[in-house]
């Protein structure tokens, strides 16, 4: 089986240490061989991206060259990250002058990209490697059709042709995982739009309001939360329901996929990270697996 | 859903450009496309941005470049709005992608010294910590981190990142 990196970018380890957390335990409960990443640097999403194109493959091309040293394939479990890891691949197995430039740089440290190594977006993990039929198997506290919605995230699904996590406009990938979790899948206005996250730096009004009508057409079909794969599609949306007039019992939790699947897995929730969830997950935990838990916690009490 | 009043007088191009810029970003990475677009707006229609900003619409700032308004279109901050999603990539129908073509604008623009605030700061913190939230990780922090089973030390790596602000940002941004 393939050993794997999990880069897990900047924000991910400071803002939702949980995240980390949750996908470490469900992935090693599920078998993936997952490791974490150290002396690495800054993707270069967004702000280097911006400015210059050759450092930013730079930037992305060492973290590439350094799994590729290991014998590892990547894991990314942001967005942003995923996009620019798999967008430098693309860029440098494809424009021998720029890979030239960057081996340059890589080569003071003995490092040097040559393209074997592989990019995947945990969905991709969960999806292709694990299987929707293992998943099945290892839930042990099902959700009992408590209605969710998924949340993609533009840079895990965008550009499709490069990513190649999933269909951009008819995505199908997470709703499966919540329906093998014992969910039920809802459809919503808007689900491939943005979170409106990339926006909080230059605007934060607009970026609330895209992110807020996000959370009005979740709830318009019924969701009782949201599941998704991007550490900032998590934080922003989460976020969105704490401004104005954003009443405590109006909001719906958030939680990212491994959180989500963590919990119908059976792994407790200090290791899941969901005490330090800012919208409590109890409303659906409740809904589902405790009551559940009860029912296998009797059973397993019988068999002994 | 917010209004979209983006008029439709761009359909009537003028067709003397007041400069090369056109060709100019063709030119330049990402900008290649530009010359297909048929300045339809189905992208300012699936644009998440337009529908909650008054000011920002992808269409229009492509017709900008298209008929010359180099100086306008780089001093903006305008093609800094764009958050890449790529909603309106997916759906243009001529195989442009207003995100390619404005980070190429951004590339130019950083050329040129025009970079908002926010990514001038923010970019010249990846540079020299190395990673981007140095600054926000607190005790705090590390101390779920360490109740999460986590390790604490983060072991982010910045000397490589000095080394590309040697080589690609001397004399230019963050300096
Ligand atoms: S939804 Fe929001 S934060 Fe998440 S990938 Fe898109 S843009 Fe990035
Ligand atoms: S970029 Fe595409 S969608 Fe936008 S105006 Fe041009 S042709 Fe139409
Ligand atoms: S990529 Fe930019 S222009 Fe296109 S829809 Fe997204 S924010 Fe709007």
């Amino acid at each position: 089986m393939t050993d794997y990196f999990v880069y897990t970018g900047c924000t991910t380890p400071v803002r939702l240490p949980a995240y980390e957390a949750a996908t470490m335990a469900v992935l090693k409960h599920l078998g993936v061989n997952a490791h974490h990443m150290k002396d690495v640097n800054c993707c270069g999403a967004q702000y280097i991206e911006s400015l210059n194109r050759s450092a930013f493959a730079a930037m992305s091309g060492r973290i590439l060259a350094i799994a590729e040293r290991f014998g590892k394939d990547v894991i990314a479990i942001c967005g942003a990250c995923s996009g620019s890891l798999k967008h430098v691949k693309h860029m440098l197995d494809t424009e021998p002058d720029l890979k030239a430039e960057v081996n340059e740089i890589l080569a003071e440290e003995d490092l040097e990209y040559t393209g074997k190594v592989e990019v995947k977006h945990l969905l991709q993990i969960l999806r292709d490697e694990v299987g929707y039929d293992a998943i099945r198997r290892a839930i042990v506290q099902p959700y009992n059709g408590v209605k969710l919605a998924a949340h993609y995230g533009c840079h895990v699904t965008r550009p499709a042709e490069i990513v190649q996590v999933d269909d951009p406009e008819v995505p199908r990938s997470i709703d499966d995982i919540i329906e093998a979790c014992g969910g039920d899948a809802v459809d919503y206005a808007g689900k491939v739009r943005c979170c409106g996250g990339p926006m909080l730096a230059m605007d934060e009004k607009v970026a609330t309001a895209i992110g807020s009508e996000k959370i009005t057409n979740v709830k318009a079909a019924g969701a009782k939360g949201i599941v998704t794969a991007c550490v900032f599609c998590n934080i922003q949306l989460t976020q969105v329901q704490f401004g104005e007039g954003g009443e405590p019992k109006d909001r719906i939790p958030v939680l990212t996929l491994p959180q989500f699947m963590g919990a119908a897995m059976g792994i407790d929730e200090e290791t899941l990270g969901m005490p330090l969830n800012k919208i409590s997950p109890d409303v659906l935990l409740e809904f589902a697996h405790r009551i559940e838990s009860k029912v296998i916690r009797r059973e397993q009490e019988a068999k002994r | 859903m917010g209004a979209r009043t983006e008029t439709n007088k761009g359909l009537e191009i003028e067709h003397t450009p007041s400069s090369n810029f056109a060709k100019e970003i063709e030119a330049e990475p990402g900008g290649e496309g530009i010359s297909k677009c048929i300045q339809c707006g189905i992208c300012t229609a699936s644009c998440a941005v337009s529908s909650f900003s008054d000011r920002y619409r992808p269409r229009q700032l492509i017709q900008k470049i298209i008929i010359g308004k180099r100086d306008e279109v780089l001093q903006s901050d305008l093609p800094w709005l764009c958050m890449t999603c790529r909603l309106c990539e997916e759906r243009c129908q001529e195989g442009v992608s207003p995100a390619e073509i404005f980070q190429a604008v951004r590339h130019i623009a950083t050329r040129e010294g025009h970079i908002p605030e926010v990514f001038k700061s923010t970019a010249e913190k990846a540079l020299s910590d190395g990673w981007l939230l140095g600054d926000a990780y607190s005790d705090f922090i590390e101390d779920d981190r360490d109740d999460l089973g986590l390790d604490t030390d983060l072991g982010w790596d910045n000397e490589f990142t000095h080394r590309l602000k040697k080589k690609y940002f001397s004399g230019g941004e963050g300096d």
